[in-house]
């Protein structure tokens, strides 16, 4: 096949033409031997002799023809086999000429699709760390052209040395550094395939970015690694603005507190001074000054948590807690606000207690808003009821009474009220933060739309689920379900 | 005549100031100095070696609990009692400031009977 692709197809050249005038020269002979027969045979008295002449003669000719006949249909064969080799020797340069447009046009594509990106670096390495891909979003984030890069640098010359370094600082070999320096670089991608988190990267002209890197290995076409792939964005204005942001929320609750602190102590010494009593009056409109300044105090914790949860910096200090004094503290918080606006609230818990393993001060907090928030939505005449109940918990998240094989034990709390309920097409949006229901809204409910989020994000961070049921104008029952025993 | 406890407060906002001074009298102690800043709330501590400091966390100059550091590092003033006040009440605020050496850790806002309580408490038994 090889032997054949090597000739010029154009070329009529072949071995089996060539050797065919060798192969007839027996045949060319036994023609003339049959020449000499026939014009001895015209002569009269020779007729014995000729017949022995052609029987001598005519044997040798019938195997000459048949071998000639052999030999004319394998020179065809071998002709169509060179035609059929040539032919097909042209569809493989044919084929190979197609794949090797295919392939420019694919890596066309490649380049064309990694040229166009100009807000993310996509940086390719060989296995060592030395630039081979090096795209036009890298030239703009790092301040250098391809040209001076590709087959010159190594990546590990954009990041800031400290974070490759690790505590040991850099290794006092110049020639082992770069090599170290890398395998820190990608040493997580190595372990799990790939890697996200946030660089330092050096700029030519000396500014630091801090850049979200995706670190992903780089195979060949034989599944061999070939190098690494670097795609990064630039996180330097997002990084500042999320710092802005939690020191806005700081400072804000810093501020706030300081002046309600002042506010709440000073009320307290005129409140409590016996040597100047205060007439009912006057307590009552001081008492009335203390609520607010404690609500306002709720609302700057509310906050200062809600921005922790964002931020994902909100931890639990897991201890055994018993959520049924939980419940009866929540109970007794909310039984003044209850009376005063006629509604009653019931509370039923284990004698025995109910144990969960959680934050007792976030699970207190969880629970508050559910009942501060059942008794403000329910109208005077209205019912709370607070049911903890231990129970098992199966995949799906079916909660039954009884132990049924494969289920976990859980703590069920339900929140019930006989309140102003939530439209079915609003409760999907209930755990949102600052979302309130049209029917607080209408209704004049005071709040800011945060106690459910926090109540979420404390139930979640328990390992449990919150969920609600809730018809317009006949009540609400939420569920808490935390992981028990 | 047993001596009343000897008390220096320390907070740069004077309105608390003021109010932890009320709750010091209230507890039956004296008020050697208030000042609203560390480095006064240090160069006091070391002139008049208190019985106790009530000390606000983030005040200029100097950081409550970088008072605190300091003063435990001291041989003269190592045994002050120490009452932090800060408007941070996480578990890893308060975590922060006993690690400091402070006796106490109170977060703002604080009842004032809680404060007089607290103040009572670490100077029960000096100058007995």
């Amino acid at each position: 096949m090889t032997a054949v692709l090597d000739r010029p197809t154009g070329s009529h050249h072949s071995p089996a033409p060539a050797a065919l005038p060798e192969r007839l020269v027996p045949g060319g002979l036994a023609l003339l031997a049959l020449a000499g027969v026939l014009v001895l045979a015209t002569r009269p008295g020779h007729l014995p002799v000729l017949l022995a002449a052609c029987a001598a003669v005519v044997l040798p000719v019938a195997d000459l023809a048949r071998r000639l006949r052999g030999q004319l249909a394998t020179a065809r064969e071998l002709e169509e086999q060179r035609r059929d080799l040539v032919s097909r020797g042209r569809t493989t340069a044919d084929e190979l000429e197609v794949a090797t447009r295919m392939m420019r046009a694919r890596a066309q594509t490649m380049t064309s699709v990694i040229d166009a990106v100009t807000e993310q670096s996509i940086i390719g390495t060989d296995r060592d760390g030395v630039v081979r891909v090096w795209n036009p979003g890298a030239e703009r984030m790092l301040g250098l052209p391809r040209a001076e890069v590709v087959r010159i640098r190594s990546i590990t010359d954009f990041h800031a040395p400290e974070e490759l370094d690790g505590e040991t600082g850099p290794d006092p070999a110049p020639a082992r550094r770069g090599a170290n320096r890398f395998a820190a670089l990608v040493a997580v991608a190595r372990d799990q395939g790939s890697d996200v988190r946030d660089w330092t990267y050096l700029t030519a002209d000396g500014r630091r970015l801090t850049v979200s890197v995706a670190i992903t290995p780089r195979t060949d076409d034989d599944g061999e690694q070939a190098g690494w792939n670097f795609v990064g964005t630039d996180m330097t204005e997002v990084r500042a603005a999320e710092r802005l942001k939690d020191q806005f929320v700081s400072l804000i609750s810093h501020e706030l507190r300081t002046p309600l602190s002042s506010i709440l102590g000073y009320l307290e010494l005129v409140l409590d001074d016996e040597e100047q009593p205060l007439t009912d009056d006057q307590r009552q409109y001081l008492g009335t000054v203390e609520r607010n300044a404690q609500r306002l105090l709720r609302l700057v914790g509310d906050l200062l948590f809600t921005a922790q949860v964002d931020a994902g910096r909100f931890t639990l200090q897991p201890e055994d807690v018993d959520l049924a004094a939980i419940v009866r503290a929540s109970e007794e918080t909310a039984r003044v606000t209850a009376a005063a606006r006629g509604v009653s609230v019931a509370v039923a818990v284990p004698d025995g207690g109910l144990v969960v393993r959680g934050d007792a001060l976030r699970l207190g907090q969880a629970c508050d808003n559910l009942v501060s928030n059942a008794v403000k939505f329910t109208p005077a005449g209205g019912h709370v009821t607070l049911r903890l109940a231990p129970g098992w918990q199966d995949d799906d998240g079916r909660v039954t009474a009884t132990e049924r094989p494969g289920c976990r034990p859980v703590a069920a709390l339900s929140v019930s009220d006989t309140g102003v309920g939530i439209p079915a097409g609003e409760q999907g949006r209930l755990f949102t933060s600052f979302f309130r229901a049209s029917t607080a809204r209408r209704n004049a409910v005071p709040g800011v739309g945060l106690g459910l989020t926090i109540t979420k994000a404390i139930t979640t961070a328990h390992g449990g689920s919150l969920d609600v049921t809730s018809a317009e104008d006949a009540g609400t029952t939420f569920t808490m379900i935390l992981p028990a025993g | 005549m047993e001596l009343p406890a000897r008390v220096l407060v320390a907070d740069d906002e004077p309105d608390i100031r003021l109010l932890v001074t009320l709750a010091v009298r209230k507890a039956g102690c004296t008020v050697v100095d208030s000042v609203g800043d560390g480095l006064a709330a240090l160069a006091a501590a070391r002139a008049e070696i208190p019985d106790l400091l009530v000390l606000d966390v983030s005040m200029p100059g100097a950081t409550g609990l970088e008072v605190c550091a300091a003063l435990r590092a001291e041989p003269a003033t190592a045994g002050c009692r120490v009452l932090l006040l800060s408007a941070g009440a996480s578990p890893a605020d308060i975590a922060r400031g006993l690690s400091a050496g402070a006796d106490a850790y109170l977060p703002k806002p604080f009842p004032v009977a809680g404060l007089v309580a607290q103040i009572r408490a670490l100077t029960s038994g000096v100058r007995a």
